[in-house]
């Protein structure tokens, strides 16, 4: 091995140690400081009688409606997201014409460009307002299912307005990376299905997606990591409420996400509810976790984009 | 299974007669314009029977159009390629349906921005001068200190960690054996990292400066730090996407012609997936140019000038934007326009940073390859 | 509301009146002259003074530390203030026991427990809490045809605990002889971040109407009725943005909302928010109950506020920072900065720019008192 080789390998496996130490250390930080919150006696201590952990008698009973709400409200955006997120993505990389390609490539890059702060003053002062109709449309006709049901909010803070923003939010993420990957399906495998006598939309099928398997999930993955941590767009927008509900028309009923819950409560918290609140952040984690490993499993389990291209090399 | 054998057992083993492409019916060239005509003229007609909105026009529109597309198209043509004439629909309405958040949004911020955007607003540090024959404190809208405040913050934390990220990504993908240890232990951190509140991220930092520097570690370094935390991940997560997508075939040629690994990855393996790995670099640069929370924390807030990013508060423009919404000055029309204000800066900034790093990726990525 | 006007000036001269006998002996007076203030006034002189203050917490002093700020760094060139809004009260106490702040603005007096804290922060000798800032919390509404609004405390407690859902309910009808109220439902809309304002707000619901208003008194908002908005002007926003909304906000945010008047007590006057009228508020139901030496804790009781000339909820914030620094040199640019804000004129700059009403001159003599001492 020649010097450059070996400072190269020392290097990047360096790095790789070094993102370890780095969030070794940030994941040890959480737990230490999570700790104390976490076995505290919450019915008894006066520091959790007040304020935003008043009522609750354990961590669990006040983590618990903030899990929902995180996961309720990043599954809205990815539902409303990830599709149109995947369809740009693949208009922009096999069905726009290449010049115009480029130009639309570069428009969702800029929508990925848009600050949080961004998003949620263009969700008070834009999404909002024109939600309220459509909303008391969808309650209306509609609220026999418990998704539309409740009193129908006059303010537009609703979670689906929040939904909307936050699935606006993590659409240039997939699609930004989603393209990149479509873009690299080798030209061979889409020329062998055209040669076929394969459609478009087959050649697609049959060599674009399972090339881009993994790809696209990890796409979808950093854009749920993002709703799943968005902070202020939900603060601002949403009005919150820790419970479980499934409601996303009505002020009332929208359950709190635990980003926001955190930076809504932080600053007017005492020394242990800011605990309380990193350990929500805790709980966070476990749930990134979570998603991602169900992710990794689905990828094994249909064979990823590595596996692929090993087969491709034989 | 690979693309190769689905494709195989497909064509082996057709659903049906296979009709000839050159003899079999098809439908006129320019069909999806008449339909997407008539749809729109149905739904219009109907629509003003029951009560007139453009959404639920435009809703209507679409459903009526591939709905008749695709009738129309399994009739005439076949089912293939009704799916085919279908899905292209979908994804064009997809498409669509993105453009209009994406103009809205900046349609909102360019006109809400726009008046406040004078030179005097960019190159003027902002403040307030007082009269002491009135007792009137007047506010002088400026964002220069923070527009400085963005540069120096994200500048920092992108120097730390996209070298970081992208070295860490070659590791997993170009050393690492999957099942080592380490690889593992890096991918499941980096998995759960993704999810971090970027608030826990700003209080990691402050925590650790105040270690390092004692109680008043209010800086714009440690605002970095606590930015790189969140950015890291991101940087990892593309950067190894990215690279698994280059073939192995072309690593393989490298090898053979007797390049070493180092210059293979160096001139092979990452110029070819450099457009890609820049795309995850700026996706991560966005995402943290407009934080705020982490910032507050570790930074404090200022409106003061400070381009020290050791010592003090410093201010960054989605603080300002975030700030002058949040806590407006008595004159709240004057504080919104000036939130606005710094609100398309940043845009503008980052718009500026997306064209320099695809000229970047333009001049490194291999020719011909796109 | 002509009679408020009025009230004002007999309340200014009450004022004064009261707190010429409350200081008597310290040079307080109460003429109109600017300068004739409390001890540490205009006529000190800042510009030999150098350095940083890093300070921050309540939002609701966002503006009037702005104001402050930039008057005494006119005349002190050398000082550069750092004051961090966005920390809220909790977080510039916490932040100032850790050591990060060198006076931290506060919405609520140091509790008991931070107060031995604080020991550990500034040695033996503590921390005190020095009242700066006072306004008003308002009620703000938007109605459609209606400009003028008014309300008591236990339709006001009705309405934000959701049991008075329609403008039109008997209970406002009957507080507004003459106006016509539609049946346009009400939306609330509250704080849905941790508050000082909230703190107030159902102190004095807590306070004026228990039997409605079944809630302890905190900084979150406690049912789940209406619409939670974050920060002051999200509460604004929303208000303004709707038709039959009610939300409540610092006086010093509400822009161009309106605001209701409120009757004191059971009066059957209503007052609307003005300097002199918080000002004589505090006058009536403050009592200064120290937690220590130069300490100035003020107990607010509400239901004490009987006077037709006081507005009925008011907002007191405060500075809290060590009787002794460690650094000698940051002591005495903190002390000189708060010195100057509880001056006459300090005080006056706070009322001109940020509607706070002026602290009975007891109050800024004895904030004085205490400045002076701090080293």
């Amino acid at each position: 091995m020649r010097p450059s080789d070996r400072i190269f390998r020392v290097l990047s496996t360096g790095s790789a140690g070094l993102i370890m130490v780095i969030l070794a250390g940030v994941a040890l930080f959480l737990i230490i400081k999570a700790g104390p919150a976490i076995v505290a006696n919450w019915s008894a201590n006066p520091d959790l009688a007040g304020g935003t952990t008043h009522g609750y008698t354990s961590f669990w009973s006040y983590v618990g409606p903030l899990v929902w709400g995180t996961l309720f409200s990043s599954l809205i955006a990815l539902v409303l997201g990830a599709p149109v997120a995947i369809g740009i993505a693949l208009f922009i990389s096999h069905y726009a014409p290449r010049r115009l390609a480029g130009v639309l490539g570069y428009l969702v890059d800029l929508l990925a460009a848009v600050p949080s702060v961004v998003f949620g003053l263009w969700g008070i002062f834009v999404i909002r307002p024109f939600i309220i109709p459509f909303q008391d449309w969808l309650n209306h006709y509609l609220g026999w299912i418990p998704l539309f049901s409740g009193q129908v909010s006059q303010t537009g803070s609703t979670m689906l307005a929040g939904g909307l923003v936050l699935a606006v939010m993590i659409l240039p993420i997939i699609t930004s990376i989603s393209r990149e990957i479509f873009l690299q399906t080798p030209k061979l495998h889409e020329e062998a299905a055209l040669a076929l006598g394969s459609t478009r939309w087959e050649m697609v099928k049959l060599a674009v997606f399972p090339y881009a398997r993994s790809g696209i999930l990890s796409a979808t993955l950093l854009g749920l990591g993002r709703a799943l941590g968005e902070t202020m767009a939900i603060a601002m927008i949403i009005s919150p409420a820790l419970l479980f509900s499934v409601r996303i028309l009505t002020d009332t009923g929208n359950s709190q996400t635990i980003a926001a819950n955190a930076a809504l409560n932080f600053p007017e918290s005492n020394p242990l509810q800011r605990d309380a609140l990193i350990a929500t952040g805790l709980a966070l984690f476990v749930i990134s976790f979570g998603v991602n490993f169900i992710a990794r499993w689905i990828i094994s389990r249909t064979g990823g984009s590595r596996r692929l291209r090993k087969a491709g090399s034989r | 299974m690979t693309a190769t054998t689905v494709a195989d057992t497909e064509t082996r083993a057709p659903r049906g007669p296979v009709p000839n492409a050159l003899t079999s019916a098809q439908l006129p060239r320019f069909v999806e314009l008449y339909t997407l005509a008539g749809a729109l003229a149905v739904s219009a007609a109907v629509l003003a029977m029951t009560g007139f909105s453009i959404v639920g026009w435009l809703v209507l529109s679409a459903v009526l159009y591939l709905v008749s597309l695709g009738i129309l198209s399994t009739v005439v043509e076949n089912r293939r390629k009704a799916t085919d004439r279908v899905v292209r629909g979908l994804v064009t309405i997809a498409f669509l349906l993105a453009v209009i958040p994406l103009v809205s949004t900046l349609v909102t911020v360019i006109i809400g921005g726009a008046p406040s955007l004078t030179w005097d607003f960019v190159t003027k540090t902002g403040g307030s001068v007082f009269d002491p024959s009135t007792l009137k404190v007047t506010i002088v809208q400026g964002a220069w200190q923070a527009v400085v405040g963005t540069l120096i913050i994200t500048g920092v934390a992108t120097l730390i960690s996209v070298p970081i990220g992208i070295l860490a990504a070659i590791y997993l993908v170009e050393y690492a054996q999957p099942q080592q240890w380490m690889a593992r232990t890096v991918t499941f951190l980096v998995d759960v990292m993704t999810g971090i509140p970027s608030i826990v991220a700003g209080l990691f930092a402050f925590s650790l400066f105040t270690l390092l520097v004692g109680p008043k570690a209010f800086s714009g370094f440690s605002a970095s730090v606590a930015l790189s935390v969140l950015m890291i991940p991101i940087v990892v997560r593309s950067t190894e996407e990215m690279l698994k997508l280059v073939s192995s075939e072309l690593r393989e040629a490298s090898f053979a012609l007797g390049v070493t690994k180092f210059a293979t990855i160096v001139r092979v393996v990452l110029p070819t997936a450099i457009a890609g790995i820049i795309t995850g670099v700026m996706l991560a640069i966005s995402r943290v140019i407009g934080e705020t929370a982490p910032i507050f924390i570790a930074a404090s807030f200022t409106s003061n000038f400070n381009a020290n990013p050791f010592s003090g508060p410093m201010e960054t423009l989605a603080v300002k934007a975030y700030a002058d919404y949040k806590f407006p000055s008595q004159d709240i029309a004057a504080s919104y326009q000036s939130a606005w204000g710094a609100a398309l800066l940043l845009v503008l900034l980052v718009v500026i940073l997306n064209l320099v790093a695809r000229i970047i990726a333009k001049a490194f990525a291999p020719r011909g390859l796109r | 509301m002509k009679f408020t006007n009025a009230a004002a000036v007999s309340a200014v001269a009450l004022a004064s009146v009261l707190a010429l006998a409350a200081c008597s002996g310290d040079g307080a007076r109460s003429s109109g002259t600017p300068n004739a203030g409390t001890s540490a006034d205009a006529a000190a002189d800042y510009s030999s003074l150098s350095g940083t203050i890093t300070a921050g917490g309540s939002s609701a002093q966002a503006n009037v530390q702005q104001a402050w700020t930039t008057a005494f760094t006119a005349q002190a060139g050398n000082v550069k203030i750092n004051y961090d809004k966005s920390q809220g009260s909790g977080g510039g106490v916490t932040n100032w026991l850790n050591g990060s702040y060198d006076f931290a603005g506060t919405d609520a007096a140091l509790s008991a427990d931070q107060f031995t804290k604080a020991q550990t922060t500034c040695g033996s000798d503590g921390g005190v809490n020095i009242p700066v800032y006072l306004s008003g919390v308002s009620i703000i509404f938007k109605l459609d045809g209606v400009k003028k609004l008014n309300l008591d405390a236990k339709t006001i407690a009705s309405i934000f605990a959701g049991t008075i859902t329609q403008w039109n309910d008997p209970a406002i009808t009957a507080l507004n002889k003459g106006v016509t109220l539609p049946s346009t439902p009400i939306s609330v809309v509250h704080r849905s971040d941790g508050s000082g304002t909230t703190n107030n707000f159902t102190t004095y619901l807590h306070q004026q109407a228990p039997a409605v208003w079944t809630w302890d008194a905190g900084t979150a908002w406690p049912n789940n009725v209406g619409s939670g908005q974050q920060g002051g002007s999200g509460v604004v926003n929303t208000v303004e943005a709707g038709n039959g909304t009610i939300g409540y906000a610092d006086q010093s945010s509400i822009g161009d909302a309106t605001a209701a008047a409120i009757e004191v007590g059971e009066t059957g006057t209503f007052v609307e928010y003005s300097e002199a009228a918080a000002t004589e508020s505090l006058a009536q139901s403050g009592t200064i109950a120290p937690q220590g030496e130069g300490d100035l804790t003020v107990d607010i009781d509400t239901t004490k506020i009987t006077d037709a000339t006081a507005y009925p909820i008011p907002l007191l914030s405060y500075d809290v920072l060590c009787r002794s620094f460690k650094d000698a040199d940051q002591g005495k640019i903190t002390a000189a900065y708060l010195g100057f804000v509880v001056s006459k004129t300090g005080q006056e700059i706070g009322a001109k720019n940020a509607d706070a009403a002026p602290l009975p001159h007891s109050y800024l003599a004895k904030a004085a008192e205490t400045l002076a001492s701090v080293k």
